[in-house]
């Protein structure tokens, strides 16, 4: 894996995390493994417990009630109900949860979904439209680029961000660029021509 | 007339449920008013819970109940013969096994809520020194009782020590196989609801009717009141093979707090819930004519097993059946330890392969012999442990092809000869090669509607490696329907029985179940037909007639045809078939060989693998997409057995030091190298599956073998002990 791509994605990630973790413990400290007496403590004026946040997901409007603490994975799965988007480490290891948020692909588990209002959260099925797949999707289907199918709609998130941030410009750039997305059953080799096929088309 | 379904590169019949994430896996399920669970598990590996406070948790918010061996309903541990071989539930009693079992379960009204909780239980321990490292406990090893599923504990042909006192040239070495774990992408998950005395648990599994029948063991209850049901597993490597206690746990907190519950294991989880490939040390000596022909082989194989099983899941079956060698003597020993059980992991008989496949290698080496002249030499049309003829073996071709396309005639084979600008070069190969079926067969039960379209439905599992889309081409091929004329659907404990989907087993035992009941469908169908006055086909001898492309015709006059729709249109009612299981599927092996290319950067010992071609003998090619994809997968799993993955156990506290995926280095897209596949693609005739034989297995053997061959070759390292990471190349 490249150094640039971990430094680049996990840079942004963790700056983000600190300014909303700053607001989340600000909301309401029942963070996980906090003991519940922190609750006391907690400033005056602050509410604790769920709340209605308003979430934009393939361009429809959705407000779970949703504790500070969970995050845009859960909300999509256990809130919203859209369960496309798959759970495989919970820790930004594996990259099956992966969703586009404005355009640009990140992990869902590694977000708290309070910090993602306001933005345009695309999930795996916000791609098609009608019968019509989004080009990766086809291309994923044709080059057999699945097989038990539960890694891939983090790589077809990853795929469409790969190539749109022009990421995709050989088998080389494309193998770097999609290893952060795990896939045990091992279609690597069927992920890239899937990438590189659908690059040239939406190209 | 367009050719046979069968043979062709069909893409997935369930792909578009795949990438538009309308598949539903276990954990997708919804159900209406469903709770959630979390384990807590043990710090220690071994000893006994003394007590476990409990209080904090079941005052926390949302929590509808905190479980511990303490107040979990009593259940009834399941027999072996449900595949729950772990031989305990854990949260029954005080006793702890392993590190990482489950002492308690919380569940609460949301996920974030149970989590929370499940951090306020506090169990206190007295704690017993565990014993955990393989090595350090060698002493230990033992003849296990012989059972089915671990192949003979010793297995004897001829005279071993006479074949190698008779020897020109021995080879004498020790290899090793680290502890591995399958890592599904999907960790295991599954929702149980009761519904009065009925119970519907969702599961992540390859044994819809083992767990089933698990569950019915546990709770007293008749198939009729428990279903389970998987239609979509995400991977499973054998790591979703057993029936193991969770869904039973689950069921059981279940009908405590009166919701349905659901759980999906964390990731760190399933380095303790799902088993593993057992660490394993094999001793080998392999004697040789100065020609190059086996006069003995003797392979020792010892393995951890757990405390509460001793069951052998890496059979070292290659070294009994392949080769040509009139002595042959295997023994598998077992050492018990503070760890979870082991069970299947992709392709069980590969350690055994990995250590006599790097054997035969030295001794190439040693007979100054190239190592693919060496295997043709030793070749066998038998398979060696029965004495009975292969059902075919096409092993030499794929020696041939394999090396061919390689260009192996052109290897310097002094270690260190080949160079480029930034390094070492090393060409390996090694043989792959599998047991399939040898196990009961699987039952299918077809409906031919009114509208001429089928639906054929087995409770098999589709484990990632096609079963959808291959039982769909034989139905297709075999009733002469169009692909999208035929539905198969699986993963329901109510449809006929079938077979665990591991080892190499469902073509042979599914694929003969959908031959069986399509060719009764497809008779019922011509009878009609035939005995129609208005059919252009009326009259004729039924063997006379064939289907294809949605039609029956007359095969002495293919013009004369009537369409399945219309024959069934006319009939005015679906025609039903139900097959029961076979009693057994034939026990086979697929073979093929493989060749690598390193490169190894000596100045810090970096390898990385450059091109492998791999040529392969599965029978007849179902499938040749998803086939290739198959072999994609499992060399790529000998990629990281080779090189990467190591599960890490730390020796004091017998705790895994890697429940991860950033401590335990799955291959990722930029770790693989060009794979060029290719098949024989010639039909089995012993095959009931339609010239097929089971296969899935093959590929992830043998390439581990073939890398470390390769980095011998370029470095003059021979590096024994998997997986060869950079700090023992330089070592050496």
């Amino acid at each position: 894996m490249s150094s640039d791509e971990i430094g680049a994605e996990s840079t942004a990630t963790r700056r983000t995390v600190l300014r909303a973790g700053v607001a989340a413990a600000a909301a309401a400290p029942i963070a996980a493994g906090q003991d519940t007496a922190a609750a006391d403590t907690e400033p005056a004026g602050t509410q604790t417990g769920p709340a209605r946040v308003p979430l934009k997901v393939n361009g429809r409007l959705h407000e779970p009630e949703l504790e500070p603490r969970v995050t845009l994975l859960d909300a999509l799965r256990e809130r919203i109900g859209l369960t496309g988007t798959k759970k495989g480490c919970d820790r930004g290891e594996c990259g099956a949860c992966t969703v586009l948020v404005d355009g640009r692909r990140i992990k869902s588990c590694l977000t708290l979904a309070v910090m993602q209002q306001g933005r345009e959260i695309t999930t795996v099925e916000g791609l098609a439209h009608g019968e019509r797949l989004h080009p990766v999707q086809a291309a994923f289907i044709g080059n057999d680029a699945l097989q038990c199918g539960f890694c891939t709609p983090g790589q077809v998130m990853s795929a469409i961000g790969c190539i749109e941030e022009g990421h995709a410009g050989s088998d080389a750039e494309i193998k770097e660029w999609m290893s952060g997305n795990l896939c045990r059953c091992s279609c690597y080799p069927n992920i890239v021509a899937a990438v590189r096929q659908a690059a040239r088309e939406l190209r | 007339m367009s050719a046979s379904v069968v043979g062709r590169a069909v893409s997935r019949v369930e792909g578009v449920a795949k990438v538009t994430g309308a598949a539903r896996y276990a954990a997708d399920t919804e159900v209406t008013g469903v709770t959630h669970a979390v384990l807590v598990k043990s710090t220690i590996a071994r000893g006994r819970v003394t007590g476990i406070d409990t209080a904090k948790a079941t005052a926390a918010p949302g929590v509808l109940g905190v479980f511990t061996h303490q107040n979990m309903p009593r259940l009834t541990v399941p027999g072996p013969q449900t595949m729950f071989l772990k031989g305990f539930l854990p949260v029954q009693d005080g006793e702890i096994r392993y590190s990482g079992q489950p002492v308690a379960i919380v569940v609460a009204g949301t996920l974030e809520q149970a989590r929370y909780a499940a951090t306020l239980v506090k169990p206190a321990y007295d704690a017993e020194t565990p014993q955990v490292s393989l090595a350090a406990n060698m002493d230990l090893a033992y003849l296990p009782e012989p059972h089915p599923m671990s192949g003979p504990p010793v297995y004897t042909r001829g005279d071993v020590a006479a074949g190698l006192e008779s020897a020109d040239v021995k080879v004498a070495a020790e290899y090793s196989t680290p502890l591995q774990h399958h890592n599904a992408m999907e960790p295991t998950a599954m929702v149980a609801a009761w519904d009065g005395d009925r119970l519907t648990v969702h599961a992540s599994t390859q044994g819809v009717g083992d767990l089933q029948r698990s569950l019915m063991a546990a709770f007293g209850l008749p198939g009729e009141s428990v279903r389970v049901v998987c239609p979509y597993l995400g991977g499973g490597f054998g790591g979703k093979a057993l029936s193991w206690p969770e869904p039973i746990l689950v069921a059981a907190v279940a009908r405590q707090v009166r919701r349905p519950v659901k759980l999906v294991l964390t990731r760190a989880d399933s380095y303790t819930a799902s088993g593993h490939r057992a660490e394993t040390r094999h001793s080998l000596q392999v004697g040789a004519t100065r020609d190059g022909r086996l006069t003995a082989i003797d392979h020792t194989l010892t393995q951890q097993v757990s405390r509460t099983d001793e069951l052998m899941f890496n059979n070292p079956g290659q070294t009994r059946v392949i080769y040509a060698c009139p002595n042959v003597r295997t023994t598998q020993r077992a050492v018990r330890l503070d760890l979870p059980i082991a069970n299947f992991t992709r392709s069980p008989e590969a350690s055994g392969g990995h250590a006599l496949e790097s054997a035969l290698d030295e001794l190439a080496y040693a007979l100054n012999m190239d190592p693919v002249e060496l295997r043709l030499r030793n070749w066998s049309a038998t398979n060696q442990e029965t004495g009975h003829p292969h059902g075919s073996n096409h092993l030499r071709e794929c020696y041939r092809r394999g090396a061919q396309r390689f260009g192996w005639a052109r290897r310097d084979p002094r270690p260190g000869s080949m160079r480029d600008r930034d390094g070492l070069i090393g060409w390996g190969m090694a043989t792959a090669a599998h047991a399939s079926g040898g196990v009961p067969g699987a039952g299918a039960d077809l409906v031919i509607k009114e509208d001429g379209t089928a639906r054929i439905r087995s409770a098999t599992q589709d484990v990632g490696t096609g079963t959808y889309t291959v039982m769909t081409q034989i139905g297709a091929d075999v009733l002469g329907l169009p692909l999208r004329g035929v539905e198969f659907a699986l993963g329901d404990s109510a449809f006929p029985r079938s077979v665990v989907a591991a080892a190499s087993t469902t073509v042979p035992s599914v694929g003969e179940a959908v031959v069986r009941a399509a060719t009764q469908g497809r008779d019922r169908l011509i009878a009609l037909a035939v005995a129609d006055s208005k059919s252009p086909l009326h009259g004729l001898d039924p063997k006379r007639v064939a289907a294809r492309d949605g039609h029956l015709f007359d095969t002495e006059r293919p013009s004369r045809r009537i369409a399945h729709r219309e024959v069934m249109r006319r009939h005015g009612k679906p025609i039903e078939v139900v097959v029961s299981p076979a009693a057994f599927t034939p026990r086979r092996f697929s073979v093929g060989a493989y060749f690598a290319e390193v490169h190894v950067d000596p100045g810090i010992g970096r390898i990385r693998l450059r091109r492998v071609v791999g040529v392969f003998d599965p029978g007849r090619v179902i499938n040749p997409k998803t086939a290739r994809s198959q072999v994609i997968g499992g060399a790529i799993w000998c990629v990281g057995i080779a090189l990467t993955e190591h599960t890490l156990v730390d020796p004091y506290l017998g705790r895994v030091l890697t429940p991860n995926l950033s401590g335990y280095l799955l291959p990722v897209n930029a770790d693989v190298p060009d794979i060029e596949v290719d098949f024989i693609d010639r039909p089995d005739p012993s095959s009931p599956a339609l010239g097929a034989r089971g296969f899935g297995e093959v590929p992830s053997t043998g390439l581990t073998a073939a890398i470390g061959n390769a980095v011998y070759h370029a470095t003059g390292v021979r590096v024994r002990d998997l997986p060869i990471t950079p700090e023992k190349v330089i070592k050496s």
